[in-house]
């Protein structure tokens, strides 16, 4: 039923291969898909999950790595509250393209916008990248870090929550207009979330 | 209804409200309202059963006689579909899409407002789901609304979740292909939806905004570019049917850029190039030249230059990610080919400034890519340029003659000068070939009627300047350009090899017109002693050679007359003179300029009906054929083994004289007088006095207003041309040129006094003069050049060169006090 208080936009951002879709696919359908193709352009997922008892939906893009799609998963970035921007910490070239992505979040996304870092695939034996090299790059940058497995559902969930919590925190604490039903979704102009440089965890 | 009824059902509903808020299990169903049963009665027990068609009767029914529960109705069905698609009861979701669909096309009312919400709130509940059936439901129903024309759309309504989503569905992935094109095709189908839905009016969403065209685009590019082959139609019939996608992407993009209005298109072109940069699609080009023959068809005809204008300045940009610098030039060269395709449609819509601005960016771009590459090392570098020559032969074709000749002066006047002696710069010679190779491609598009008209006298006067400067390749290339422009009867192919045997090949020949004579008698010593003075050049190939010969070829059958035929031989004469007596010549120049003045008078008695002129001539060949067949084409390279005694000067009966032609004029009842007078060219000068009154007249209109320098020239014009040929040029059309010269101001009785004098003392100082002296006063005063340059920058900065009928003499008063530049520098231009 329609009795979510907030919606959300999320949008993941990376390198191809980087684990993307898997993370999506494994918090909103709880399974990790064997022979996961690259993604065309752009998909689309949506989860409804509780904080504190709320219903908040999450409408989740997830965009396609490879660059020739770039010119199109760009036209998503403006409209997000969050970005997840996802490197493997066992393939230090994704690591190496941060500063790329960065930029291209500061060309278009909201300068407002949840921005959080995710080294994925912890699963694997082959680690190029430490954790706190990750740590300190998200650090510099002011954006959340988390290290997550799609494979082994590790901090999966609690990466999407933790969005979930921030975003409603901002939304409730900016006492910016909520999700009314009556109006509809459609009409909801994406409001900018706030202010996300301050409070790392 | 009756008001108790209402009143019931009021009360009814707060209960129900409250019921439903605590237990949703419909266990009070006696109290539920009246609209939530009708809407309960059109589900069937069974999910896998259609829709109960008579209660849904009732239920619209009820919809059309209720409209205020309309939204109510809304409401619940979107309610009860949310709790469907959550148990997955896939069969009931698409009942209650189907219901919401024919109660929306029902009622047409005001109320349909509030229903819409409703409505649009089930499309995107269904389109949020990973079940692609539902979603191409969704679709199905959301581009039947966007067909229907709403009374008072609402304004706070926004569409960014579904073009977000369609775009999405357009680049679908799913494993099944069927089922992928499926989902393509209904996120086409949704796009265009949309588009429709909101492109008419601002208010309710502008669809034009980057956020929206930068997933639109793409996406329907994505979808056109996997198609097959591409063959461009210039309009498509509405085929019905399955269509696959890419067929249905390049009408919506036909219909989206049909609909752009000016303000618009660069909102549609820029993610169009950007898409083709990233998705590398220029090389190879064809879908590229598909794509924008598409949107050059189905623009409004009157933006189809801002599509040229978007490539033009796209050209340059870094597209794709590769940093390989010959990748790049590629990809230019891919772009300017694209243009040269679409250049040609945009011709026929193309106004005034437009077209200036176009030639102007395309030889700026070629004026970059010489720069960069002015060794012409990279033959990708060397493809660019072809591709934008081509382009500008394209554009040019399309356009009315009058303003071929408008492009060919702006060439001609973009050409670097080179001094003979100073060869200027490796680049300045490499721009000035490519200029004249695309003057010469625009020239091959212009068909003469006229010469006046071909060569408008400040036109004539750039190309005789820039044909007497720079490298011999490029020296030829300009009599090419002389040739495509004089040859009005395709004869000019038959004339490239100098020969005596006329008989054979074929050559059209009709008498003159008097247009063309007044041309040759303003213009005839201009272009003689030019060609004269090609000639003489010591860097001459056997190339230049001969091309200047088919200019005289050419020019003997386009005006060869009664009137002209004195002026003919006197400068054959003077030829067969200079390869005598030039000694900067070598022998082989020398012995090619014998053979083609020999050429040259044979061809005399094709084109008149001078049989004994003939005779004469051939006895020469006759003869040269016996002692000296060097004398005689063909031309040859080289005359190496040639005997001292074999030397032209050696063998002066072997050459035509003067006094045996005067002759035989004169017996066929010509009048000779110039003939036997003094020639006035003179061997191995390099100019003649009329050649710097040229220049003269030249530097004048830098200086002056048209009105002090129309009179001075027309003097000095007239002055130097031969007396015989001022009558011809008193008569006709000629008086009233004259007149309208004089119109622009006469000349004072002082300036008069002043060209005279300064005609005497020039007159002098070429009679008594040494030669280097001479080359010294005949450089022009100034750059003209430069000046040239500058005019035609402004002009580019001040947009339109008006048609040349805009200047008429009425006009005249006004314009003297306000002269835009280049009327003051071409005056000719403006006085025809
Ligand atoms: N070991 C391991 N492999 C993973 C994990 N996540 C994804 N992969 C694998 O990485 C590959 C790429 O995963 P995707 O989810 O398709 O990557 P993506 O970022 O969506 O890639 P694009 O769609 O091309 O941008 C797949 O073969 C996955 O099986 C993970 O947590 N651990
Ligand atoms: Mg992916």
């Amino acid at each position: 039923m329609e009795d979510y208080k907030f919606l959300f936009k999320v949008v993941l951002v990376g390198n191809a291969g980087v684990g993307k879709t898997c993370l999506v696919r494994r918090f909103t359908q709880g399974l990790f898909p064997p022979g996961q193709g690259a993604t065309i352009g752009v998909d689309f997922m949506i989860k409804t999950v509780e904080v504190d008892g709320e219903k908040v939906k999450l409408q989740i893009w997830d965009t396609a790595g490879q660059e020739r799609f770039r010119s199109i998963t760009q036209s998503y970035y403006r409209s997000a509250h969050a970005l997840i921007l996802v490197y493997d910490i066992s393939c230090q070239p994704t690591f190496d393209c941060l500063p790329d992505w960065l930029r291209e979040i500061e060309e278009y996304a909201n300068n407002k916008v949840l921005r959080i870092l995710v080294g994925n695939k912890t699963d694997r034996e082959d680690r190029e990248i430490p954790r706190h090299i990750g740590e300190d790059f998200a650090q510099r940058h002011g954006m959340y870090f988390l290290e997550t497995s799609a494979k082994e559902a590790e901090n999966v969930e609690r990466l999407f929550m933790e969005i979930a919590v921030e975003l409603m925190e901002q939304a409730k604490c900016k006492e910016l207009p909520k999700y009314d039903g009556s109006l509809g979704p459609i009409n909801g102009k994406t409001t900018s979330v706030g202010d996300s440089s301050c409070c790392l965890r | 209804m009756s008001p108790m009824r209402k009143i019931i059902h009021r009360a009814c509903f707060v209960v129900s409200r409250t019921v439903y808020m605590t237990c949703c299990c419909g266990c009070c169903s006696a109290l539920r309202p009246h609209y939530k049963r009708l809407v309960d009665n059109i589900f069937p027990a069974n999910p896998q059963d259609e829709l109960v068609k008579s209660n849904m009767e009732k239920l619209t029914y009820y919809s059309l006689t209720s409209p205020e529960k309309l939204d109510r109705i809304g409401e619940y069905l979107f309610q009860k579909a949310s709790r469907d698609i959550y148990r997955r009861r896939h069969g009931f979701v698409i009942i209650a899409m189907e219901a919401m669909d024919q109660l929306l096309v029902a009622c047409h009312s005001q109320t349909l407002n509030l229903f819409v919400e409703s409505f649009l709130k089930m499309v995107q509940k269904l389109l949020e789901s990973t079940d692609p059936q539902l979603q191409i439901l969704a679709t199905q129903s959301f581009v039947r609304f966007a067909n229907i024309e709403e009374d008072t759309p609402s304004y706070h309504r926004r569409y960014d979740f579904f073009v977000s989503k369609f775009s999405a569905m357009c680049h679908s992935n799913h494993a099944d292909t069927v089922t992928r094109d499926k989902i393509r095709l209904a996120g086409i189908q949704g796009l265009q939806g949309v588009i429709r839905k909101t492109v008419s009016d601002d208010l309710v969403e502008n669809i034009w905004e980057a956020q929206h065209m930068d997933k639109i685009v793409p996406s329907l590019l994505y979808n056109m570019q996997t198609a097959e082959k591409y063959e461009t139609v210039s309009c498509m019939e509405g085929g019905g049917g399955a269509e696959p996608p890419a067929r249905l992407a390049e009408a919506c993009l036909r219909e989206l850029v049909g609909r752009a209005s000016f303000g618009h298109i660069r909102s549609v072109l820029r993610p169009v190039l950007t898409h083709f940069d990233r998705h590398e699609l220029w090389i190879p080009n064809d879908f590229a030249v598909h794509t924008f023959m598409i949107i050059m068809f189905s623009i409004q005809a009157q933006y189809s230059y801002s599509v040229v204008e978007a490539l033009m300045q796209h050209l340059d940009a870094a597209g794709g990610h590769s940093a390989d610098p010959r990748a790049r030039t590629r990809v230019r060269a891919a772009r300017a080919t694209v243009l040269s395709n679409i250049v040609a449609i945009a011709a026929g819509d193309s106004v005034g400034p437009s077209v200036l601005e176009i030639i102007n960016n395309l030889l700026t771009n070629l004026r970059s890519s010489v720069a960069r590459d002015s060794e012409q090392k990279e033959t990708d570098e060397k493809l660019y340029q072809e591709a934008l020559i081509n382009a500008l032969k394209e554009f040019a074709d399309h356009l009315p003659d009058f303003q071929k000749i408008d492009i060919m002066m702006f060439i001609v006047n973009k050409v670097p000068s080179i001094q003979r002696g100073n060869k200027g710069t490796k680049a300045d010679a490499m721009l000035q070939s490519i200029l004249l190779k695309s003057l010469l491609k625009v020239g091959t598009t212009y068909r003469t009627v006229e010469l006046s008209k071909a060569f408008p006298a400040a036109f004539l006067e750039a190309l005789l300047r820039a044909g007497g400067a720079g490298e011999a390749h490029a020296r030829a290339l300009l009599q090419r350009i002389l040739h495509t422009l004089l040859d009005r009867r395709d004869n000019a192919p038959r004339l490239l090899r100098a020969s005596v045997e006329y008989a054979e090949l074929g050559l059209t020949v009709e008498k003159c017109s008097r247009q063309d004579l007044i041309f040759i008698s303003k213009h005839g010593y201009a272009l003689f002693s030019s060609l004269y003075e090609g000639l003489q050049l010591e860097s001459n190939t056997m190339e230049n050679v001969e091309a200047i010969y088919t200019t005289l070829a050419l020019i003997c059958i386009e005006l060869g007359s009664e009137e002209t035929v004195c002026d003919i031989l006197q400068l054959i004469l003077a030829i067969q003179q200079s390869g005598l007596t030039n000694p900067v010549l070598s022998v082989a120049q020398q012995c090619q300029l014998q053979a083609i003045s020999i050429s040259l008078a044979a061809l005399i008695p094709h084109v008149m009906m001078l049989p004994r002129l003939g005779e004469y001539i051939h006895k020469i060949i006759a003869a040269r054929r016996e002692e000296a067949p060097h004398l005689l084409p063909p031309l040859r390279e080289d005359y190496d083994d040639l005997h001292p005694s074999k030397m032209p000067s050696k063998l002066p009966y072997l050459m035509m004289d003067l006094m045996a032609l005067c002759e035989l004029l004169k017996a066929a009842g010509i009048e000779v007088g110039r003939l036997s007078a003094s020639s006035p060219y003179a061997a191995g000068s390099a100019a003649a006095p009329h050649r710097h009154s040229w220049v003269e007249a030249g530097a004048a209109a830098g200086r002056d207003s048209l009105a002090e320098l129309a009179a001075p020239t027309t003097e000095l014009d007239s002055a130097n041309s031969s007396p015989g040929l001022q009558r011809a040029g008193g008569a006709g059309e000629a008086v009233s040129l004259e007149a309208l010269r004089r119109a622009a101001g006469g000349p004072s009785p002082a300036e008069r006094r002043d060209a005279e004098r300064r005609r005497a003392t020039l007159n002098n100082a070429f009679r008594t003069a040494p030669f280097d002296q001479l080359l010294h006063i005949t450089q022009p005063k100034y750059e003209i050049k430069d000046k040239l340059e500058e005019i035609f920058n402004s002009i580019t900065e001040e947009p339109l060169l008006p048609a040349s009928g805009s200047c008429s003499p009425a006009g005249q008063k006004s314009y003297q006090q306000n002269v835009p530049p280049y009327t003051k520098y071409f005056p000719e231009l403006f006085l025809y």
